[in-house]
């Protein structure tokens, strides 16, 4: 993929006043994939070094976490699962953060199209089983991408920088997960707040296999968002406003428009994402519901350096991690947040990695 | 309703409010310098780690106190060098930095007791001292920003840094310095949630006070007064949510739990074309221009 380079006197970004030169990574490729390999290997390695003081042989307890992954079809299939709204969430963050709208707001926006599909299946209209699921997942789009649209019109017509909108949402959306199922969408016949379960609404697992359907959805998006971000005019909007607002405005359309269409779209794949979850994985809604993918995501995004087959790749390998070291402890005795630090390192090291690779060249 | 506003939900509301008034105040001195820093949960987690540790350690929650400023101002200088020397995005950096927070403290935390044991409980300091340090720390941030040289050098710097440079001031420096002084104050908002009536840390024991305390900022339009009031109001709403919790009300408590969100929210959309903004928020700064 070939990348329009950002001209040396790029003003400012958004109505954010951000300019993040370093999201789009060093200009060789090398770079590109280098830092973040880099980024996780330093981490693993300092994994190592924790588990090492631990009284744990770093060697293997990672052959562990590579047979917890790779050596069971148990391993396989929990990846692809934990993978899935992941993919989702960061495909999402990617085309937001590649127009350089910087969104924090997937993780409400996915309770929110998680709840509102739910609803929908849950206490709307009874509809046959797979008229339902289709109808609970749009529901849930359009939710997710209504929700982001909050933060799109507050930008627009108040200025309001999204980096604080989108997160104030999402505490917005977290209450409203605790009302709507020890109340609103409750199941009667439980004790405990959750939701009905969603029933003849749930997705389907791939034909020969333990993955849910939703896998298979979020394996097309990759593809299917490439593509849209290479050969369409949308496309090509978001990365002249990535790359400078100001050439849009000039030359072709008004940059405003874009920006509320990558955070409805942003919006649209966490909602997508949360429903998938419900219908593939919880099968109700919880309290529990949720575990912070949203901000994971965005790990996803950047590691994935936002671009759709990154963000796959990315998104396969922190599940692969949480689930083969889910594995590992079985056999070791490694407190259960060594993977939550190794995660951590991977960003802090990335961040650290991409700026000082740029760091002289400018 | 009546029963909202007694004597035991104000002093709660208080108890609630004192971290959050604490650390807007640290994130009001790195933004008004120009540093947008999202790190703030993670350095009030680390903050409170130390502080629960130092308490443990010395048996007294005043060395406690300072053990979560000096992990704060530690916290600060790993993400100035981040943020401002390297010129890292200041949006990832904090995002990175608040990941990387959760995971590291529950970790050390563990390491810091026997597993299968409860952890330790540490003694605790009482509301009166707590509510004299947010008072002393307000004066202090307000005294500085509008009493003093430094405090005009650092405003200006988050509103025209070209300006300040051009007066012979080093913009890295004072960054630096206004992101290592804020995080020390965010350090000594956690440690006064675990040294405080809490007295123990848990997991992720500041549940997102710290990205509250940012939206504070925000309502506050960057002005001391007015974000240990917003601060206040967070902390009565919190009362109020906590204390409707289990009893059945008209009120959901849930519109409790989201109202300081949704109030905040309003603010933006009334005032966010009005300025008070700093200027050059979250852009690194590149002597003669980009």
């Amino acid at each position: 993929m070939t990348r329009t380079p950002a001209p040396a006197s790029a003003p400012d970004g958004g109505p954010d006043g951000v300019l993040s030169r370093l999201l789009r990574g060093p200009d060789s490729a090398l770079g590109h994939v280098a830092v973040p390999v880099g980024a996780v290997l330093a981490a693993l390695v300092v994994g190592g070094v924790l588990m090492a003081v631990e009284g744990v042989a770093p060697l293997s307890a990672y052959g562990e976490v590579v047979l917890g992954v790779f050596g069971r079809t148990r391993g396989l299939i929990d990846t692809a699962v934990m993978a899935t709204p992941l993919i989702l969430l960061g495909l999402g963050i990617a085309v937001a953060y590649r127009a350089r709208v910087f969104t924090i707001g997937a993780e409400g926006q996915y309770i929110a199209g998680a709840l509102a599909g739910t609803a929908w299946v849950t206490v709307g209209p009874p509809l046959p089983g797979f008229l339902l699921l289709v109808s609970g997942l749009a529901v849930a789009v359009l939710t997710g991408a209504a929700w982001a649209g909050i933060t799109a019109w507050m930008l627009a017509r108040f200025g309001a920088s999204v980096v604080i909108t989108s997160l104030l949402l999402n505490y917005v959306a977290a209450a409203g997960l605790a009302w709507a199922v020890r109340v609103g969408i409750r199941d009667p016949g439980s004790f405990t707040p959750q939701s009905r379960a969603l029933g003849d609404a749930a997705l389907p697992d791939i034909p020969g296999t333990g993955i849910h359907l939703g896998f298979f959805l979020a394996l097309l998006a990759v593809p299917a968002l490439a593509a849209v971000l290479r050969r369409t005019r949308f496309g090509f909007r978001v990365e002249v406003l990535g790359a400078n607002p100001e050439v849009l405005a000039v030359n072709e359309a008004r940059p405003a428009r874009t920006r509320l269409a990558v955070l409805a779209l942003a919006g649209a794949f966490a909602g997508l994402a949360g429903f998938v979850e419900v219908a593939g994985v919880t099968e109700r809604m919880t309290p529990a519901f949720a575990t912070g993918y949203g901000f994971t995501a965005i790990i996803v995004a950047l590691l994935g350096r936002l671009r759709p087959l990154g963000v796959l790749v990315a998104a396969l390998l922190l599940a692969g991690l949480t689930v083969g070291f889910d594995e590992a402890e079985r056999v070791f005795i490694i407190p259960s947040t060594t993977v939550g630090v190794i995660q951590a390192l991977i960003v802090v090291f990335f961040v650290a990695g991409d700026a000082l690779s740029r760091r002289g060249r400018r | 309703m009546d029963t909202l506003l007694t004597l035991a939900t104000l002093a709660a509301a208080i108890r609630l409010a004192i971290p959050v008034a604490v650390a807007a105040l640290g994130e009001l001195i790195s933004e008004r310098a120009g540093v947008l820093n999202l790190g703030l949960e993670g350095t009030m987690l680390f903050g409170a780690l130390a502080g629960y540790l130092a308490t443990l350690a010395s048996g007294t929650p005043w060395l406690g106190l300072g053990g979560g400023i000096l992990a704060g101002a530690a916290c600060g200088a790993v993400l100035a060098l981040l943020m401002v020397v390297v010129r890292a995005d200041q949006i990832v950096t904090g995002l990175a930095f608040t990941l990387f927070a959760g995971s590291a403290t529950t970790y050390l935390f563990e390491q810091s007791y026997t597993i299968g044991q409860a952890p330790p409980r540490i003694p605790s300091l009482s509301m009166a001292p707590l509510v004299v340090i947010v008072l002393v720390v307000l004066a202090g941030v307000w005294f500085l920003l509008t009493r003093t040289t430094a405090g005009l050098v650092l405003s200006a710097t988050g509103e025209a840094p070209e300006a300040v440079d051009a007066l012979g001031y080093r913009i890295p420096r004072v960054r630096t310095l206004a992101t290592v002084t804020g995080s020390a104050i965010a350090g000594l908002a956690g440690a006064m949630l675990v040294c405080g009536p809490l007295g123990l840390f848990v997991q992720n024991v500041t549940a997102g006070r710290g990205w509250v305390a940012l939206a504070l900022v925000v309502f506050a339009r960057w002005r001391p007064g007015r974000a240990v009031a917003g601060a206040l109001l967070f902390g009565l709403c919190d009362a109020a949510q906590l204390r409707l919790q289990g009893t059945a009300t008209a009120i959901p408590y849930e519109v409790f739990l989201a109202l300081p969100y949704v109030v905040t929210l309003l603010a933006l959309m009334v005032r966010a074309r009005r300025s008070g903004t700093p200027a050059a928020l979250a852009v690194p700064f590149v002597r003669g221009g980009t």
